[in-house]
């Protein structure tokens, strides 16, 4: 039996390369509508599994190897988030797509054309078009026409936003410096 | 053991959490990323060599590492914590509701608070700050070897999960 410490984190390692794979091939080949379902679920799996493999392998008989197990969950969940928040903010978030339109359409590497593509023609501009409709149906906002009204679920929400607003001095958050 | 565990669990991010607090109320103007990894990184010896307070007793070399390998993983998860309240437009929106008299807005009114225009404008003095771009007077957008690079891995990996939209 492998008894070194660091042998020990090869099993986050192997969790992540799993959770990597699992992902990409589900969003590649079955492009679901909501992937972070899949992800959500795909990471609950593999962290059982570690924690299954790490206790056939070293029980817990000190507190070391309770710490060991404890480092690898939180490693490997640090690194499925990790991942997940890329594919979130850098391929599908404003900064990697502002980016994305500049490096593939030279015709919007100009502000005004640039807001103006994100505005668009219709009711709402290409921002709130992919975030009302899910706040809707999440029970975050009412929408009536053109009003939104907040939700008591939304409340929670906003609050503990807020709150964290002011604890770390972001300022009022949303990207906006 | 478990209790034990759980417990220097929460008291190091509780710690990191503080310490990422006070300096960001003192240092307002810094990245609080930066001070999220210094800070990580900082305090992962005070950890180590807090064991006989956190476990009751000295622990070996072996749960040493894992303890310092736990800190700076914890310091990793306030890292993405943060990305939420500081990046995420969908819970600026929320908070914009919250202050709004009787909790709503018309459309109008959200757009004029919290808009394409100042989304746009913000992020891209964001990516000039990073040097990924230039702005010019006149607002042409150019981007650097930097934007290019981060153009072309946003690029490669939206074909390698098929993303044919966003945002």
């Amino acid at each position: 039996m492998v008894t070194g410490p660091v042998i020990r984190l090869l099993l986050p390692v192997a969790g992540v390369a799993v959770f990597f794979a699992l992902s990409w091939a589900t969003v590649f080949v079955f492009q679901p509508r909501d992937p972070k379902r899949f992800f959500l679920g795909y990471a609950l799996l593999l962290l059982l599994a570690t924690a299954l493999t790490y206790r056939a392998l070293w029980p817990l008989d000190r507190i070391e190897d309770a710490l060991g197990l404890a480092c690898d969950l939180l490693l490997q969940l640090l690194a499925c988030l990790t991942m997940w928040n890329a594919f979130y903010s850098v391929l599908w978030g404003f900064s990697g797509s502002l980016i994305y339109d500049l490096f593939n359409e030279p015709g919007l590497c100009h502000r005004d054309r640039l807001i103006r593509s994100y505005e668009g023609d219709g009711d709402l501009d290409r921002i709130l078009a992919r975030r009302l409709p899910n706040l809707v149906r999440g029970g975050w906002v009412d929408r009536h026409d053109r009003t939104l009204r907040l939700r008591p679920k939304g409340v929670v929400m906003a609050v503990g936003t807020l709150a964290s607003f002011k604890v770390f001095s972001l300022g009022m958050g949303g990207g906006v410096k | 053991m478990l209790l034990r565990l759980v417990l220097a669990v929460l008291t190091l991010i509780a710690l990191q959490a503080a310490l990422v607090a006070l300096i960001s109320a003192v240092k307002r103007r810094g990245s609080v990323y930066v001070t999220i990894v210094i800070v990580a990184f900082a305090s992962a010896p005070l950890a180590v060599f807090a064991d006989r307070l956190l476990f009751g007793r000295p622990l070996q070399p072996d749960g040493r590492l894992f303890l310092a390998l736990t800190h700076l993983a914890l310091g990793g998860f306030l890292f993405h914590f943060m990305t939420l309240p500081d990046r995420s437009v969908t819970l600026r929106i929320l908070v914009e509701l919250l202050l709004a008299p009787d909790r709503a807005l018309s459309l109008s009114d959200l757009t004029a608070r919290y808009g394409v225009q100042t989304m746009i404008g913000s992020r891209l003095a964001q990516l000039q700050d990073g040097r990924c771009l230039t702005i010019a007077a006149d607002g042409a957008l150019t981007l650097l070897p930097r934007g290019r690079s981060f153009g072309r891995a946003v690029t490669k990996g939206r074909r390698m999960f098929r993303i044919t939209s966003a945002n």
